[in-house]
Formats: structure tokens, sequence, C-alpha cells
């Protein structure tokens, strides 16, 4: 590309307001890819100061409240960021839950949008009134912006996407974070999932954040391979030189801590954690399990520790801020995620980020990223159950898995995901 | 006249089934009998029945002027016997020739000389003896697993009473110079060393069938002309490689076997080329120079150096775990017991643990049974874990204190283990094939 190109970027999180994978990976990959481009990022909801480098933000709740008041503020770093990933009990939402309306012809005044977009919740039962906003308002304020290409993030704002590559004939690309059939079920078919695979249809190039993603598309969203690029995630790399592993607390020198860390959602397979615990509990008593986060589900794997009498070896820390998230990190032994389906997984580099030894679900995108860790079927809770045994015994293994990972850590940058992402870019403008 | 000397590794190990540990303490046999049978057939069918009747027809067409070298480790040999006794008579036919040379090694194909050097000498002999009685033929050259070499370790070797081992021709220490002739060691002029042309065995043995390989693909002619450009200059030329290059490692549609078919006849058509085997080399020649090795070197990887085994923390706690072992399983001196034990010691379990090249993927995972380094190692601890319940479970029936206390005599070496000395373990150097 000789000169840099215009980008308007469509996101719905952004740091510091986010509640899952969402915003941190938008927020990195934005500001690799501001290094050499020009982005316009239009969000639903924009924190009072905030600002990054050659990125024009537009956030719809302020927009009354003119541009100018952005720029120049101080550069914002995540270290300013409050939430993590397994915190937040309104996440994304499962969209099963809510009786949606249809909004596909709706029209809101400035005022309905407004009390939209300042909702508390950024997705909530209004999220369809939402999205329809968005596209609505986004298409106003992008007519009289000028850009090469459209870069959409995930299905809320898919509609806004599609429909401004049918007025400007712009070429789109749609990022892909995670998908219906991760969040509900592999064979959910509703209103999200015909978003998705409308805003799929229409885009020209998507960047799914895994090959794992990439191959459920196909499988799915009967999308071709050809157009499809998998965009591996970067992680937030100042987290790493932080902290080191904290002491093992004395009083219990052998008694080892296995984490699960991550909503407490069907997808997210805490039930196939409980059975691994059973297992291993079996065989080897002095193992403490936790389970950090919230979610659905939390009621009925209370419910499932308690009858299977595992109430004082599965320990339920429920929410827990950085601060806590990053304690309980430095006494933990083992690290399991035996996620469904997870497109990417990022809760898995920040344990590996702390020294810690992982299980992954092979159904993740973090699986593809970290070789030196240990992987199995979700469903496979046998093997989970001789992996964690063999970390909890044989230092060895942990050694060299948390060495290998180490030294494999720096070649998973936000840095690498945008140039992949730059030459998707210079493909469609060199056709157009 | 130049001596081509060929030499063979054949070895199979026997392969842990996934060990799980549930198992630990419940159930204590840990080999995959099933897979080690299928590929003991898969590797008879297709490389060792077939390429021994290729070589017994090489032999008596030149009338004994193709010679060759085996180095079957006694593991192989065992599972011949248990597996393929058909495997077994084909090579002792090709013995019966007097045309072929078997070298010695470590029967379990071991690193035992890295932890115990009465391990070593055990392994030695009893491979000794399981040639003796399966081929007829008393070895008289030595080899160690992987070619796995330093100076001290040739004076072991020595002292035992062989009269010369094989290595790899290490440029580090070659520095420049030609691996074409005999070697000594510092110090002892008497051995003699045999080094691996590394440049020409690899041609054959890694780069036949690779159609990236500029020279692809290696006719006959042009790989004969490479050795007779040697003609005057070298005075052997040592060719080592795996058994299993032939119609394993290079499969039959690579044109392996029509290379090798025509191979002897286009050496032997230059009236200065013959073919030699070891113990005939090191009487015929003399050693030009000396092959100063005071670190360990292999023929392993690209590294050449012990880094496929002991690289990483897996292998090494692995590895220390298990020798850690020796004095209670000799104390019990239990036939059954030492056997399961000294098959753990193969070289292959921690080569499969090995994370050199694991994210890119390549020959340790090509040779590798388990999903990943990291499955193999979790088995071979799980099956160590109940290897070590039975052993404390075998120790000599007295209360726990006065156990401890003979461990504690046993550490201090006041109660000597049962093995026999070494002088005892001295073969009679002399006797050829």
């Amino acid at each position: 590309m000789n000169q840099r190109p215009k980008i308007l970027t469509l996101g719905w999180e952004f740091p510091p307001l986010y509640t899952g994978g969402l915003g941190p990976a938008c927020y990195g990959l934005s500001k690799a890819l501001s290094q050499h481009a020009d982005l316009t990022i239009i969000l639903p909801r924009l924190a009072p100061s905030f600002s990054m480098k050659n990125v024009q933000f537009i956030g719809l709740n302020r927009k009354t409240a003119a541009r100018s008041q952005w720029k120049n503020k101080k550069q914002a770093s995540f270290s300013s960021v409050e939430a993590v990933p397994s915190e937040l009990q309104s996440s994304y939402p499962i969209h099963n839950q809510y009786n949606f309306k249809d909004t596909d012809d709706s029209f809101f005044t400035r005022e309905e949008s407004f009390q939209l977009f300042n909702e508390e919740n950024i997705y909530g039962p209004s999220i369809m009134e939402k999205v329809a906003a968005y596209r609505q308002n986004v298409c106003s304020i992008a007519a009289h912006k000028s850009f090469d290409i459209i870069h959409a993030h995930d299905w809320i704002t898919y509609p806004a996407a599609v429909q401004l590559k049918k007025i400007t004939g712009k070429p789109l690309v749609v990022h892909v974070h995670s998908l219906e059939t991760d969040r509900v079920h592999a064979l959910s078919r509703n209103k999200v999932y015909e978003i998705e695979k409308k805003g799929m249809e229409a885009a020209d190039y998507i960047l799914p954040v895994s090959e794992y993603t990439k191959s459920n598309i196909i499988q799915h969203y009967r999308i071709k391979a050809e157009k499809i690029v998998a965009v591996y995630n970067g992680y937030d790399q100042e987290f790493q030189t932080a902290n080191t592993r904290a002491k093992k607390n004395s009083a219990t020198p052998t008694s080892k801590n296995v984490l699960f860390l991550g909503r407490i959602t069907a997808q997210k397979g805490p039930e196939y954690l409980v059975e691994t615990a059973k297992k291993l509990l079996a065989k080897k008593s002095d193992v403490t399990f936790y389970i950090a986060g919230t979610g659905d589900m939390q009621t009925h794997l209370e419910w499932l520790v308690q009858k299977e009498k595992l109430e004082n070896k599965i320990i339920f820390t429920g929410f827990l801020d950085k601060a806590g998230v990053k304690k309980m990190l430095s006494m933990t032994d083992a690290y399991i995620m035996p996620s469904v389906s997870e497109p990417f997984g990022l809760s898995a580099l920040e344990a590996a980020q702390y020294n810690i030894p992982c299980v992954l679900s092979k159904q993740s995108g973090a699986a593809e990223v970290m070789p030196h860790t240990l992987q199995s079927d979700y469903w496979d809770t046998d093997k989970m159950a001789d992996y964690l045994y063999a970390l909890l015994h044989y230092s060895g293994l942990s050694e060299t898995l948390t060495e290998k990972t180490s030294a494999h850590l720096p070649h998973i940058n936000w840095e690498i995901s945008a140039k992949k992402v730059l030459d998707v870019y210079s493909s469609l403008l060199s056709t157009n | 006249m130049t001596s081509i000397c060929f030499y063979f590794q054949v070895h199979q190990p026997f392969r842990l089934k996934p060990y799980h540990f549930t198992e630990i303490g419940e159930q204590h046999f840990y080999e995959d009998y099933q897979k080690n049978k299928d590929i003991l057939d898969k590797v008879a069918t297709k490389c060792y029945l077939p390429t021994n009747q290729k070589m017994l027809e090489l032999i008596r067409q030149h009338k004994g002027k193709f010679r060759i070298s085996y180095s079957i480790s006694g593991v192989a040999l065992e599972q011949f016997e248990q597996f393929r006794p058909d495997v077994l008579a084909s090579f002792k036919e090709l013995a019966d020739t007097g045309c072929v040379e078997f070298l010695s090694e470590t029967h379990f194909h071991s690193l035992s000389y890295l932890f115990s050097k009465d391990e070593f000498h055990r392994q030695i002999m009893k491979h000794y003896w399981t040639v003796r009685r399966l081929l007829g033929v008393t070895p008289s050259v030595f080899r160690n697993t992987e070619l796995i070499f330093n100076n001290e370790l040739a004076k072991t070797v020595a002292e035992m009473g062989f009269k010369g081992m094989v290595a790899e021709g290490v440029d580090r220490i070659l520095e420049g110079r030609t691996p074409n002739h005999v070697y000594n060691t510092p110090g002892n002029s008497e051995f003699g060393l045999l080094l691996k042309n590394y440049k020409l065995s690899d041609d054959i043995a890694f780069r036949f069938s690779n159609p990236a390989w500029e020279e692809h693909p290696l006719t006959v002619t042009k790989y004969a002309s490479w050795l007779h450009s040697h003609a005057g200059e070298a005075e052997i030329i040592n060719l080592f490689m795996d058994y299993e290059t032939f119609g394993e490692h290079q499969w039959e549609d690579s044109g392996i076997f029509e290379f090798l078919q025509h191979l002897p006849e286009a050496i032997m058509s230059h009236p200065d080329f013959q073919f030699r085997t070891p113990s005939e080399i090191l009487t015929a020649y003399p050693a030009r120079d000396s092959y100063d090795a005071p670190y360990f070197t292999s023929w392993a990887d690209t590294e050449r150096d012990l880094s496929a085994w002991m690289e990483n923390k897996m292998q090494q706690h692995a590895m220390h775990r298990v020798y850690g072992l020796e004095k209670e399983i000799k104390l019990i001196n239990d036939p059954d017991l030492l056997n399961v034990w000294s098959r753990l010691q193969t070289s292959d379990h921690f080569y499969y643990m090995s994370t050199k090249y694991w994210s890119d993927g390549d020959v340790h995972k090509y040779f590798s049974p388990y999903e990943s380094p990291y499955d193999a190692h979790i088995y071979y601890m799980n099956v160590l874990s109940d290897l070590e319940k039975t052993i404390q479970k075998s120790l000599p029936p007295c209360r726990i204190s006065k156990r401890k206390a003979i461990k504690a005599k046993i550490r201090a070496k006041e109660i000597p283990v049962k093995m026999k000395s070494r002088n005892k373990l001295r073969i009679s150097s002399g006797l050829t094939v």
C-alpha cells in the first residue's frame, strides 16, 4: 500500500467498558493497526477521556459532545482497565433467553437512540433495538466520512456494516470473535445466527480469531473457505512483566490448587470440570479446585458439586476483581479450560503469563497458539484427570510446559495479527 | 584399496501403552503388546524380510565380496524371537554366510553409560550372550546407543576387550580432517575408531527420496561416482544408517531396493574399491590419527549431541528417576522386575519426550507412538510410579525401620549391590566373525 488506508471500524465493546474478550481484542488490534492505517472507530458507548494516536473515536452515546473534546487526551493503557473477562455478570447474553422484537424496519429518534446507548448494560434485553439504532446512526454518520474499507467486529455491528456496504459500495471485512454456535449450541439457528450468516455472506473477507472458529464458520454457516483468514489474537504483554508466582501457603505445602477461570456457562464446560475433579479426587485427595467467575449455570453447578459431595474440594470464589484474579493465579498449580467451544480463550494466555501449566480443550483457539499445553477433547474427562494428576506429580512436566510456553509467548502478539489484517486490506484495495 | 564399510542399525523398542494414573498400584503390565506386534509386523514386511533377502542374494551373487555389518539391539532380538521368528531366521541365514558381522551394543538400547557403569557392563554382556545364542556369532566391535561417544566411554569399552567401536564423525571434533581412515582415541593406540561419513550416509538414509534435494533422483551411477572420487585419498568410507532406511523410511516405490540391488556392482566396478566389515578394517588398516572427544557426541539430530534425549526437564527427571531405582532393583534380584526396569531404560522412551521440534513437527513426531511429548512423559512416569510401588512391596520383608537401615547401608556402599565383578565381564577378545 502506498498510502495509509482509511478504515472505518465498527465496534461494540472497547476498554475500559467491556465484558468479555471482545473489548481487549478490539483495543489490541486497533492499537497495532493504527501504526499503519487511519482508523475511525464507531462505538455505541465511549468512555470519557479515552483516545489513541491515529484513531478517531465516535461514541454514539456522546455524539453531541464534539469530537474535538476527545483529542489530545492522554493515551489510555490497559493498566487503567478494571474489568477482566471472568467477572462480569452482564456479559455477552445467551440470546435464547430473550424474546426479540423484530427491529428490522424500526426507526429511532435521536432521543431514543441516546437513551439506548446510555443504558448501563451495553447488551441486555433491548439488545436488538440497540443493534438497529446502531445501524441507523452509523449509516447516517458514515455518509459524511471518507474511508476505504469497513471492518466490523462481531454480529452486533454486522447489520450496520452490511447496510453501509450497500450504500457506499466499500469492501467489507467482518471480524469473528465468537459465534452464536459457540455461545448457545452448535445447532443453534436463531435470529443472531441469521445476522451472523448474513454479515458473513455479505463480507469480502471474514477474519475469525482461530482456525478452530474458521472451521466452525465453514461447517455451521456454509461459507466458502477462500474468503476466511484466521487472525489470532495477541494479548496484553504488560500483564506479563508485572508479576511472579507467589509463595505457596506454608500451612498446606503439599496441597495443590487447580483453577477454572471464566463464566459459568455451558459454553465454558464447567460440568466437565466437576467430572474431572471427581475422577482425580478418587485417587488423590489433597487437591482443591477453584471455580472463579459467575454465570447462568452457577446454581446448577453448585447443586451438582453438593450432589457429588465435593463441597470441600470444589470452591466457588464468585466474582473476582482484577486484584482477586491476580491473587488467585499466583496460588494456582494448574489451570484448566474445558470449554465446549472457545473461539480463542484469552484467559489461558493470562494463566500462561503466570507460569501456570494449562490443560486446554482441543475445541479452542488457544490450543492452536499454545503448543506447549496439555490438550484434550472437552468431554474426555479421563484424559483431563490424567493430565491434572501428572501436572501435580511430575515437576519435570510442569517445568517443561511453562519454560517452553514462556519462550513461545512473545510469538503471540498484536503486531503479527495486524500484519495479517493489513495483508487482507491491501489485497482488497488492489482489487478495487 | 578403499574399503566401503556398511553398518546398519536394527532396533525396535518395547513401546509403552497409554498407562493412566488410575492404573498405578493396580495393574502392572506396561507394554503395548498389540502396537509392538503391529509395528514389528509392518517393518518386517516392508523392510527386514525383503532387505535381508536382497542382502543374501547380493552376498551370494558377489561370492563373498559384498560384506556388511549390523547391530541389532537386544530388545529388537527379543521381539523377533517373540513375534517374528522368521525375521530372526533370515538374520541367522545372513550370519551363516560369514560375510556379515554383528556388532555389540547395550542390550536394552539404553543410555546406561551416562548413569551407571555397572549397568552398562551388564547390558553389554546380556547382549553379547543373546547374539551368540540367537545368531551363533561373537561380536568384537562395539557400537553404543545412537553412536553416543566420548573418550571416557571408549576407554571403558576398550577395557572390556573390544578391539574398536563405531562413532559419528562430528565436524566440530574432526575440524576439517577426513572421516575416511581409522582413528584411535587419545592415550589408547590399540583401540580403533570407525567414524561415520555422515554426508555420504545421509544421502541414502535421509535424502534419497527427497524431491527438493538438488541431486534427486539419486542413481547408482551418480552415488558410485561420489564414492569413487575418493579413490587414492580414502582408506575407508563408513556408511552407517538405520536398517529401516530400506523400505520403511525410504519406501519401496522410491526405488531404494533397485538402488541397493545395483550398488555393490557399481562400487566394485572401480578396481580399487572393496567391501569390508568393521573388524576386518580394524585388522587391515592402522589408525592414522587421534579423535579426541572430551564431551559426548551422537548421531542424532543436527546437534549430534545428547539433546534428543536429555534436553528438557521431563527427560532429565524421567532418566534420573529410572536410574535411581537401580540399587533397590538389584537388591531385590528378581529377574522379572529387573527385566521390566531394564526395558524402561530404552532410549526411545526419552526420545519421545523431546520437545525440540515439537511445534514444527518432524522426525521426532514421525517416530513417536504418542500424541505429544507430554503424553509420552506422562505414561512413562505413571509406569515408573507403579514400578516404584512394586519395588517397595518387594523389598525384604522387615520392619520399616530396618528397611530404611538397609537402604542407608546401600547408599553408604556397605552392602555391595549384587553384581559380577568387572573382570568377569571382560569378553574374550580376538574372536572374529
